[in-house]
C-alpha cells in the first residue's frame, strides 16, 4: 500500500530541493472547509501534515517527513478585490494555490473571473481599469505559488526596491492545528510588553509570550520566526514555512506601475571595482563628487565565473540568443531603474557613465536597454545563469544521482559586502571547488552556487556552507534570506541562533501546534515525544 | 565602402494587438522601436565596419517623431541618419515607399551596398527590400543569413532558404534582406548613446528628393487593404483509447478517413 502511494504520487515527494521524502496519503482540497475537515482528521490521530503549493520551494519545505500532505495546487482562485480610495491602494484576495505567473497575467490583461466575487469586490475591479498594477514580490520562479511566497516570505530582484512579500500582504486566513481559523489583518493584532493575544473564528484566545531573540539587521531574511518588539502578528505567520498554521487565504497589496523601465548590465574590469560601482549606486559613497541618484529597483551580480560559464554555453544552440560577451568583460553588474520619465532617468545614467569611467571601468562595455523587447533580452541573460547551473548539474547527476544542487542564500548588513565576497572567493579557491556567484548585491544577498564534479567536492561544498552560516551569522547576517530555512538549512539556522533561542522558537510552534504535526522538521528538527 | 541600411519604425511589443473594428493596428500606449529585423541589418553592416571600415548611412522614411529611432541607430554605430519626412510620403504602400526611398538613396550618392531586414514586424510584407532594389536597378538577394566575404565588387554570401542553403555571388552594387540567424544585434552602451544624442539627423523632403508625386504617398500606392485578420488556428484533439492493437485499429481508421496512406 505504502509503495503504491508512493509510486503513485511520487512527484508529490519531492520539491526543487530536489529532496525525496515519503508519506501515506495526498489530498488536494477545493476549499477552506476541505482544509479544516483533513485537518481535523489528522489531528485526532496524530499524523504529521505536510502543506504543499507548487513545489517550487529550493529549502525543502514542502518534502514530507511521512503522514499525510495537504496539496494546496486546487485552490487556486483569486477571490475578491478591495480599493482603498482615500489612500489610493489596491488588495486583491487570493486561495494560496494561485501561481504567480497566473497572478502577473490576470493583473496585466485586469482579467479576472468574477463569477463568485462579491459586489464589493467586482466595484473595486473599477478602481484598478484607472491605472496600472503589478504585483512587485519577484522570485525568479514563476511557476511558485502564492501561499508558498508567503510561506518563505520570498522576494526576487526588485526587493532592492520594493521589499519582500511580507511587505506586501495584507491579510492572511490559516486554518490551525486543531482545524480552528485564525484571520489576520495587518494592523489588527499588535504585540504589546512582548505579549500577544489572538481570537480565533471559534473564538479561542490564544495568548503567548514573543521569544527574546533579535533578528539580524539585514533588508532580506527568512531566517526562522520573525521576531520585533510591538510587532504586528500577521508577521509571526508570514514566512514561518507552514509550521503554524495552514494558510488558505491571502490578501496582497499591488503596487503601481511606473511606466518607463531600463535596464542596464555594467561590465566592470574586475570584482573590487564592481563592489565599488554596486556601493556607488546605493549611495554609500560619491565617486569623484558625483551625486548619483539613479534609484534603481534591483541591483544584481555576475561573478568572473558566472559570466564565463555563459560564455561557454553560448556556444550551444540554448543559449545562442544571448548578448555576446567580449574577451574583456570581466564581473558585471546589473541594474534596472523604473521612473515615470526617461529624461530623468538618462540624466541618472550619463552621470552613471561618468562613475563607471572614475572607478576604472569604461562606460562603452555597458547594454542598455530602455524598451520592453530589448529589457527582455536582458532578462533572458540574467536568467541564463540559474538555468546554466541547472543544466550542470543535470549533467552531473547523470553521474551520480546524490549529487544536488549547492546554492546558498545569505545576506549580510551594507557594511559587509566586501568581506562576504572575500570570504565566498578564498573558500571556494581553498576547497578547490567550480562555483558561480550571482544576485542580489544590493540587499549584499548573493547565490553561490557550487558545481561539484563528483561526491568528494559536493562533500566538501556541503561542510563549507556550514562554515559560511556560522561566519555569516558572525557578520550579522541571515543565514536564508528568500528561501526559507525549510528542511534543508536546519543546521545552517542553529550556526545562528543558540539553543535557546531555538528553543523559543520550538515553544511558539507549540502554542499554535502543540502537537507538532504541521510541517515536522522545518525550521528545527522534531523531538520525539517532545510534546 | 559605403552602406545603407534602411530602418522603420514599428510598434515595440513582441506581441502586435489588431483593433478588431477598424482592423488597423493598435498603436496607443505603445512606444515606437527600430523595426527588430533592421537591428540584424544595422549590426551586419556595423560588423562590415569593424572589419574592413565603412560608412553607414541609416535611412527612413517616416513621421518626424522617427528622428529619435535613427538617432538609436546612431547608438547601435551607424556613422549617419537620413529621415525622409513628407505629408506627401503617407500613405505609401510597399511600391511607394520603395520609389521614395529609392529617390532618397539616389540623392547619398554612390554606394555599395544596402542592407535591409527581412520584413517589418508590423506589415510583415517583406517587399520593400526586393522592390527598391528593382527601382534602384540593382542586384539583389533575400534572406541572407551569413556574409562569407567582400571582394573586388563582389559579395560571396549564404541565403537560408527552406531547404538549407544556397550559396549567392552578388555583384556590387546590391541590396540583400538579411535573417534573424546572420548575428546577434548588440545593444547600445552608455558611451554610444552619449554619442547618438549629440547627433543631428538630417531631415529631407519630398522637394528635395525630387520624386515624382503620382508615384508617393497614398496617391502612388496600388495596394488597398480591403481587410485584415488574424488567421485561427484550429486544432481537434482526438483521444483514442483502448489496448495497443485497438489502438491502433482506429488510428489508422482515422488516418485512412483522412485519405492518408498507411502501410
Amino acid at each position: 500500500m505504502d509503495k503504491t502511494f508512493n509510486k503513485m504520487y511520487a512527484e508529490y515527494l519531492r520539491d526543487e530541493s530536489r529532496q525525496i521524502g515519503s508519506a501515506e496519503s495526498i489530498i488536494f482540497p477545493n476549499t477552506e472547509a476541505e482544509i479544516i475537515f483533513s485537518v481535523k482528521e489528522m489531528s485526532l490521530k496524530n499524523i504529521p501534515i505536510t502543506t504543499q503549493g507548487a513545489r517550487t520551494g529550493l529549502a525543502a519545505s514542502a518534502v514530507p517527513h511521512e503522514g499525510h500532505i495537504i496539496n494546496l495546487s486546487k485552490m487556486n482562485k483569486v477571490t475578491g478585490a478591495r480599493y482603498d480610495k482615500k489612500e489610493d491602494r489596491f488588495f486583491l484576495t487570493v486561495q494560496p494555490g494561485v501561481l504567480l505567473s497566473e497572478l502577473r497575467k490576470y493583473i496585466a490583461n485586469k482579467s479576472f473571473i468574477v463569477t463568485d466575487w462579491d459586489d464589493k469586490s467586482v466595484d473595486a475591479l473599477k478602481h484598478m481599469e484607472k491605472g496600472q498594477w503589478f504585483y512587485s514580490t519577484d522570485p525568479t520562479e514563476s511557476s511558485a505559488s502564492i501561499g508558498g511566497i508567503a510561506s518563505c516570505n520570498a522576494s526576487g530582484a526588485k526587493s532592492y526596491r520594493y521589499g519582500s512579500a511580507r511587505d506586501h500582504i495584507s491579510g492572511l486566513r490559516l486554518v490551525l492545528a486543531d482545524g480552528d481559523v485564525l484571520a489576520l489583518k495587518r494592523g489588527q493584532y499588535i504585540a504589546s510588553d512582548n505579549r500577544f493575544s489572538l481570537i480565533t473564528e471559534g473564538g479561542r484566545e490564544i495568548k503567548g509570550k514573543l521569544p527574546k531573540y533579535r533578528m539580524p539587521d539585514v533588508k532580506k531574511n527568512t531566517s526562522g520566526y520573525y521576531n520585533m518588539p510591538d510587532m504586528d502578528m500577521i508577521d509571526l505567520f508570514i514566512g514561518s514555512d507552514g509550521t503554524l498554521g495552514i494558510i488558505s487565504e491571502i490578501e496582497l497589496e499591488l503596487s503601481k506601475t511606473l511606466d518607463v523601465n531600463w535596464g542596464i548590465t555594467i561590465f566592470m574590469p574586475d570584482e573590487d571595482r564592481a563592489l565599488d560601482l554596486v556601493r556607488a549606486l546605493r549611495q554609500e559613497v560619491k565617486i569623484d563628487n558625483i551625486s548619483l541618484n539613479l534609484n534603481p529597483s534591483a541591483i544584481e551580480f555576475f561573478s568572473h565565473n558566472a559570466l564565463n560559464m555563459l560564455r561557454e554555453q553560448q556556444k550551444t544552440a540554448e543559449f545562442s540568443n544571448i548578448q555576446e560577451l567580449k574577451d574583456s568583460y570581466h564581473t558585471a553588474v546589473y541594474v534596472e531603474v523604473e521612473s515615470d520619465s526617461n529624461d530623468k532617468v538618462w540624466g541618472e545614467v550619463e552621470k552613471l557613465g561618468e562613475v563607471i569611467n572614475a572607478l576604472g571601468g569604461n562606460e562603452d562595455e555597458t547594454w542598455v536597454a530602455y524598451n520592453l523587447v530589448n529589457l527582455e533580452k536582458l532578462h533572458d541573460f540574467r536568467h541564463a545563469c540559474p538555468e546554466c547551473v541547472n543544466l550542470k548539474i543535470d549533467e552531473i547527476k547523470k553521474s551520480d544521482d546524490r549529487i544536488t544542487k549547492l546554492g546558498t542564500d545569505m545576506s549580510v548588513p551594507d557594511n559587509k559586502l566586501k568581506d562576504v565576497m572575500k570570504m565566498y572567493n578564498e573558500g571556494i579557491r581553498e576547497n578547490n571547488l567550480n562555483a558561480v556567484i550571482f544576485g542580489h548585491i544590493g540587499n549584499n544577498h548573493l547565490h553561490v552556487n557550487i558545481i561539484p564534479g563528483n561526491m568528494d567536492e559536493y562533500e566538501k561544498g556541503k561542510e563549507l556552507f556550514l562554515v559560511w552560516a556560522e561566519k555569516v551569522a558572525a557578520m550579522g547576517g541571515a543565514v536564508s534570506a528568500e528561501h526559507g530555512v525549510g528542511k534543508l538549512k536546519v543546521p545552517f539556522l542553529k550556526k545562528m541562533y543558540k539553543e535557546e533561542e531555538i528553543n523559543e522558537m520550538r515553544k511558539i510552534k507549540k502554542i499554535f501546534d502543540p502537537a507538532q504535526i504541521l510541517n515536522r522538521g522545518t525550521i528545527f528538527e522534531f523531538v520525539e515525544g517532545d510534546q | 565602402m559605403k552602406i545603407i541600411v534602411c530602418v522603420k519604425q514599428v510598434p515595440g511589443t513582441n506581441e502586435v494587438k489588431i483593433d478588431p473594428l477598424t482592423n488597423t493596428i493598435i498603436r496607443e500606449n505603445v512606444p515606437a522601436i527600430i523595426n527588430p529585423f533592421d537591428t540584424y541589418a544595422i549590426e551586419e553592416a556595423v560588423r562590415i565596419k569593424e572589419r574592413s571600415g565603412a560608412f553607414i548611412y541609416g535611412i527612413s522614411m517616416g513621421i518626424p517623431a522617427a528622428q529619435e529611432m535613427l538617432k538609436e541607430a546612431i547608438s547601435l554605430g551607424i556613422d549617419k541618419g537620413i529621415l525622409m519626412t513628407d505629408r506627401k510620403f503617407a500613405g505609401a504602400d510597399t511600391l511607394a515607399t520603395a520609389y521614395a526611398l529609392s529617390k532618397g538613396i539616389e540623392k547619398i550618392g554612390e554606394y555599395d551596398l544596402i542592407i535591409c531586414g527581412r520584413q517589418a514586424t508590423d506589415g510583415d510584407t517583406a517587399q520593400v527590400g526586393p522592390s527598391l532594389a528593382r527601382t534602384l536597378n540593382i542586384a539583389y538577394a533575400t534572406d541572407i543569413s551569413r556574409i562569407i566575404e567582400i571582394n573586388n565588387n563582389k559579395m560571396h554570401c549564404l541565403k537560408i532558404t527552406d531547404d538549407g542553403y544556397e550559396e549567392i555571388l552578388i555583384k556590387l552594387p546590391a541590396l540583400i534582406t538579411v535573417v534573424k540567424e546572420i548575428n546577434m544585434p548588440r545593444l547600445p552602451s552608455i558611451k554610444s548613446m552619449k554619442t547618438a544624442k549629440k547627433s543631428i539627423i538630417e531631415i529631407v523632403d519630398f522637394q528635395y528628393v525630387e520624386a515624382e508625386e503620382n508615384r508617393t504617398g497614398l496617391k502612388g500606392s496600388p495596394t488597398q487593404v480591403r481587410k485584415t485578420f488574424v488567421p485561427v488556428h484550429k486544432v481537434n484533439n482526438i483521444l483514442i483509447e483502448g489496448t495497443v492493437e485497438e489502438k491502433a485499429d482506429k488510428l489508422s481508421e482515422i488516418l485512412l478517413s483522412l485519405r492518408m496512406e498507411v502501410k
